[in-house]
């Protein structure tokens, strides 16, 4: 990290030169803490029913230290890897020097409850991202909403939106809907209005709705890829970017070379059938580089490194990859090492920092 | 009195240990795997789910068998029913199951009986479980919970309905099962209370399933028990599924009879939940008329609570047909001694 100017301790007064973002780290809000910040109502009903929709370690074990990084585990009762802002410093900021991370919460999206819970729960992880932010200027946070119900994930964008730390909103990769539809149009006006990205991340309620369930976490894990090609597709079929010219796509920990032959495909498609689906108005392949951002953990690492650059270079996405560690999980990609050799000096910088830095206006101004 | 579903559970993986193999006790361990206790179909602080199933013969003893003197206990552990895909995990956990359940209780009490715990993800090791421990009288059926990925009329169970009716088994469809898929036929459901409800209509798409896909023709010593999924909506299918075979039967032709004859001849349900309208002793005379009490059988369902309806219904039958549900149509079913 040769050209790191910045430090921790400078936020208000001195402009930072930003040369390494990490744009996917995990904080957890541990049960117990939640429980602590919803309502007495919604706080029964957690204790008497519990969540609704199992967590994707249920149906796949990780099958080496829980899938986390083994060093992860705050020390002490009730600690869970991510719940501890201490450590994720010590782990994290400080050991890679890191200008800005970007919390993204899973703490809402593999969840399916009531209304009135996910509301108090996208709050209460809000609140609480907000307290690690006002700890630590080096974070950033991926704005978490209620998102199966778009008036009240619009409510909470308005709410937090007027503060510059949040970057963000943040979705899982598989909810009710295909995140194209209509239904959640109301949630990217709000977004893109306030020059919110939207990520999108893998989690959700894995329904397998193509093929069935399969058997084991490496499918699993490896599928992560897939879902986010019919996500991605779909927003492209529907027109959601037609609709929303500003709006800007973040697919989070979902790789990126497959995103070379899939817009191949549909811009090959939509030159043969582009009467079929009139929200396509154009190449697909141009609305995607207009559109969409790529984090790279967990990155392709081909036999032959060249071959990634190569590919990146094809499609034409070298302004829209964003470096990610994906902290504290297992496969955590580290900034020193995980770029392939291949991309040259420039275009891992622009990965590490400049791409993020220009996407989310980095560095951010000083507070008033 | 023969109590037809009663639960137990191990407390933790660790009372498994002894059954599992090296390779599993390592991969539940470092995967971090707890066993939650099925805690999406009952939820530790939910009303419905009473105290924690019993995990020990000691706790067996003072909880259900010495309050209730049951003459015959038939245990249904549904440990096996969390969300995990893996199937070389699922058999290896149904066979642990199944040695935990010989060990901490049929040795224990000659008045246990249990469901035989297979496999939910693959026939064959389903299969391969009721050729172990088939033989074994004291596993009176095969557990299937009813969450499932198929429809249990599908053409890939029938070698182990085969397998089971050749060794006098039944097959025990129960409350429950898979997490993940939806639970109904529209969508996901957002409340505890939907999801229990749900239920009942899973259970009347096997039964549906098993009956349409000719499952009793093939195999005529099948008998399937219907375990805590209600019985109050038996009528009604039957009814409604009676006529449109009238209309239809030669898409089926392997359905031979009206599908309420195969139903009347092959299925039993137990008592709890009942779901009756409380209060209403005419409604619920009728409604138990309509379904014929030869059909049922008691289960206390321990220790699951479902409120008053079963007690009230015993109150309105006749000492002849209550003592029949009460142990005399069980006995009969599983061919028990009398």
């Amino acid at each position: 990290m040769s050209v790191t100017q910045a430090t921790s301790q400078t936020g208000a007064e001195t402009p930072r030169q930003v040369s390494l973002v990490d744009c996917d780290i995990h904080p957890t809000l541990t049960m117990p803490e939640l429980q602590k910040r919803v309502s007495e109502r919604w706080r029964r009903h957690l204790e008497r029913f519990g969540r609704r929709t199992p967590m994707i370690t249920e149906f796949y074990p990780r099958t080496a230290n829980a899938g986390f990084r083994l060093d992860s585990w705050p020390e002490g009762p009730g600690g869970f890897p991510g719940s501890d802002l201490g450590l994720l410093q010590t782990q994290l900021l400080d050991e890679f020097d890191i200008d800005y991370g970007i919390l993204n919460s899973l703490g809402l999206l593999n969840c399916h409850e009531v209304p009135e819970l996910a509301a108090e729960m996208a709050r209460a992880l809000n609140d609480w991202m907000v307290e690690w932010m006002d700890e630590e200027p080096r974070l950033l946070g991926a704005m978490v909403v209620p998102y199966e119900y778009p008036d009240l994930a619009v409510k909470e964008i308005e709410r937090c939106a007027g503060d510059p730390r949040w970057v963000q909103l943040i979705f899982p990769d598989s909810a009710e809907d295909p995140l194209g539809s209509r239904k959640y149009w109301p949630i990217y006006e709000a977004a893109t209005g306030h020059g919110l990205p939207v990520a999108v991340h893998t989690a959700g309620y894995w329904p397998h709705l193509d093929t069935g369930w399969p058997s084991y976490y490496l499918e699993e894990h490896v599928a992560n890829s897939m879902r986010m090609q019919s996500q991605l597709t779909n927003f492209i079929c529907e027109g959601t970017f037609r609709q929303f010219p500003d709006m800007r796509l973040v697919l989070t920990e979902a790789g990126v070379a497959w995103a070379v032959p899939l817009t191949w495909s549909l811009d090959s498609a939509w030159e043969q059938l582009r009467d079929d689906s009139p929200p396509i108005d154009r190449r697909p392949s141009e609305i995607v580089r207009e559109h969409v951002w790529f984090t790279t953990q967990p990155i392709e690492e081909p036999d032959t490194p060249e071959e990634f650059a190569q590919m990146i270079a094809h499609a034409g996405l070298e302004d829209r990859l964003l470096f990610a560690t994906d902290y504290p999980h297992w496969d955590f990609d580290s900034p020193a090492q995980a770029l392939p050799r291949s991309l040259g000096p420039e275009l891992r910088q622009k990965i590490l920092a400049g791409n993020a830095a220009e996407l989310y206006g980095l560095p951010l101004a000083p507070p008033e | 009195m023969i109590d037809c579903d009663v639960h137990c559970a191990p407390a933790t993986l660790e009372a498994l240990g002894p059954y599992l193999s090296d390779y599993w006790r390592e991969y539940t361990t470092t995967a971090g795997i707890r066993l939650l206790g099925m805690a999406s179909a009952y939820p530790p602080n939910a009303p419905t789910t009473g105290d924690p199933a019993p995990d020990s013969y000691d706790a067996l003893r003072e909880q259900v068998l010495e309050p209730f003197a049951p003459r015959l206990v038939i245990l249904n552990c549904l440990t096996l029913c969390e969300a995990h895909r893996n199937p070389h995990y699922q058999a290896a956990l149904a066979s642990a199951l199944n040695d935990w359940l010989i060990a901490e209780f049929l040795d224990r009490d000659e008045r246990l009986r249990a469901s035989l715990v297979v496999s939910t993800v693959d026939t064959d090791d389903a299969l391969s479980e009721v050729e172990r421990l088939g033989g074994d009288p004291r596993f009176v059926q095969v557990l299937m919970p009813i969450r499932a990925d198929t429809p249990f009329g599908n053409r890939r169970f029938h070698r182990l309905y085969a397998s089971a009716a050749e060794r006098g088994m039944a097959i025990g469809l129960h409350a429950w099962g898979r997490a993940g898929h939806s639970p109904t036929t529209t969508g996901y459901t957002l409340s505890y209370v939907e999801d229990y409800l749900a239920n009942q209509v899973i259970a009347q798409t096997h039964v549906l399933s098993l009956v349409s896909e000719g499952v009793f023709e093939t195999i005529p010593r099948l008998r399937v028990a219907l375990l805590e999924c209600g019985f109050a909506w038996l009528p009604s299918l039957l009814w409604r599924f009676d006529k449109d075979w009238k209309g239809v039967w030669r898409e089926v032709p392997w359905v031979k009879e009206r599908p309420s004859s195969y139903v009347r001849r092959h299925f039993r349900a137990t008592t709890a939940p009942a779901h009756l309208p409380p209060g209403n002793e005419g409604s619920t005379r009728e409604l138990l008329e309509m379904v014929g009490t030869e059909l049922l059988m008691h289960a206390s369902d321990f220790p699951h609570q479902h409120g008053p309806s079963a007690a009230a219904t015993y109150e309105l039958l006749s000492d002849e047909a209550r003592e029949a549900v009460l142990d005399a149509n069980a006995a009969e079913f599983y061919a028990f001694a009398r």
